[in-house]
């Protein structure tokens, strides 16, 4: 229930690490999470797929590695700097 | 095509736990313990925080932070019982409060004229459990009309717990539940676990639950 808190979470991570103006080129936010992390990984997947697509973002795909442990991180951002802005 | 990778490694919950530590440390210094009370729906978290302002509110200095998806009813409910303050957090949807919501709450709480702080959370036996909200303790309530196997079902909630608080003890005559099923249950998950048992109504085992709060008091006076 609390993951649509934890997507946002992950994206204003992600705004934090690009320019606002750049964020329309991020194609891929990596993300890993714990088997423990108390995240529902399919829900947490369609939450960041509806915000990641939605302004400021414009076509970012969420790419999770599920491992064991706790742990609940984003581990890199893809920006195809070529990609035009609309 | 020039994709760029940016390595991130940064922990989803930091910027929480980071609020988190700032309430811990305020309390700290303040030498306030804080519990926050977690657990399902109607478990009785609000009825007992009632009686324990009404019996407590004379030897200590109460403050409540109370939270709910949607209305103040439960601040409402409380506040008939104390001047102290009680602060509502209607979290408007959200299933948990976060530190940030603890943190503003605190910007009205005078934690100088504070013995003891009680946040009461949203119910919820999972999502509560993943927000560090700079708490010295959750205390998980335990209601006795639940299930004996809930700590099997919500495990982290549990583990996270420092007490489980048995509630509506006075039903158990009246009930199937199995009392030394359920300590089982949540021992193994948390082994470290303690217990409680209350009944808000009748009041039985309320004195171990003062006493419980009174001793938390003292130690962090004495700190």
């Amino acid at each position: 229930m609390h993951e649509m808190s934890i997507a946002m979470e992950v994206c204003s991570i992600a705004e934090n690490h690009v320019p606002r103006e750049e964020l329309g080129k991020v194609i891929e936010v990596g993300l890993v999470v714990g088997d423990r992390a108390g995240v529902e990984v399919d829900n947490l997947q369609f939450c960041l797929e509806v915000l990641l697509t939605s302004p400021p973002f414009r076509a970012a795909k969420p790419v999770i590695e599920r491992v064991q442990g706790d742990v609940l991180r984003v581990s890199y951002l893809e920006v195809d700097d070529d990609r035009p802005d609309d | 095509m020039t994709v760029r990778t940016i390595e991130v490694r940064e922990r989803v919950m930091a910027k929480n736990d980071e609020l988190a530590s700032e309430v811990r440390r305020r309390l700290n210094e303040a030498r306030v313990p804080a519990f926050n009370l977690v657990s399902s729906p109607g478990a009785g978290k609000t009825l007992l925080l009632e009686r324990t302002l009404q019996e407590l509110g004379s030897r200590l200095r109460l403050a409540i932070v109370t939270g709910d998806v949607q209305t103040q009813n439960d601040a409402d409910r409380l506040s008939r019982h104390t001047d102290q303050l009680v602060q509502a957090v209607v979290t408007g949807g959200a299933c948990h409060l976060d530190a940030r919501q603890v943190m503003t709450a605190l910007e009205e709480i005078d934690l100088d004229a504070t013995d003891l702080l009680f946040i009461e959370n949203v119910g919820n036996l999972v999502c509560p459990a993943s927000w560090d909200l700079g708490e010295t303790a959750k205390l998980v309530l335990f209601s006795t009309t639940e299930g004996e196997d809930k700590p099997a079902k919500y495990p982290k909630m549990f583990q996270q717990s420092s007490h489980a608080v048995f509630t509506k003890v006075d039903l158990l005559p009246h009930l199937t539940f199995d009392m030394e099923q359920a300590q089982a249950h949540a021992r193994s998950v948390n082994p470290a676990l303690q217990f409680l048992f209350t009944s808000a109504r009748t009041g039985e085992g309320l004195d171990g639950w003062y006493a419980f709060l009174e001793e938390r008091v003292t130690e962090a006076k004495r700190a």
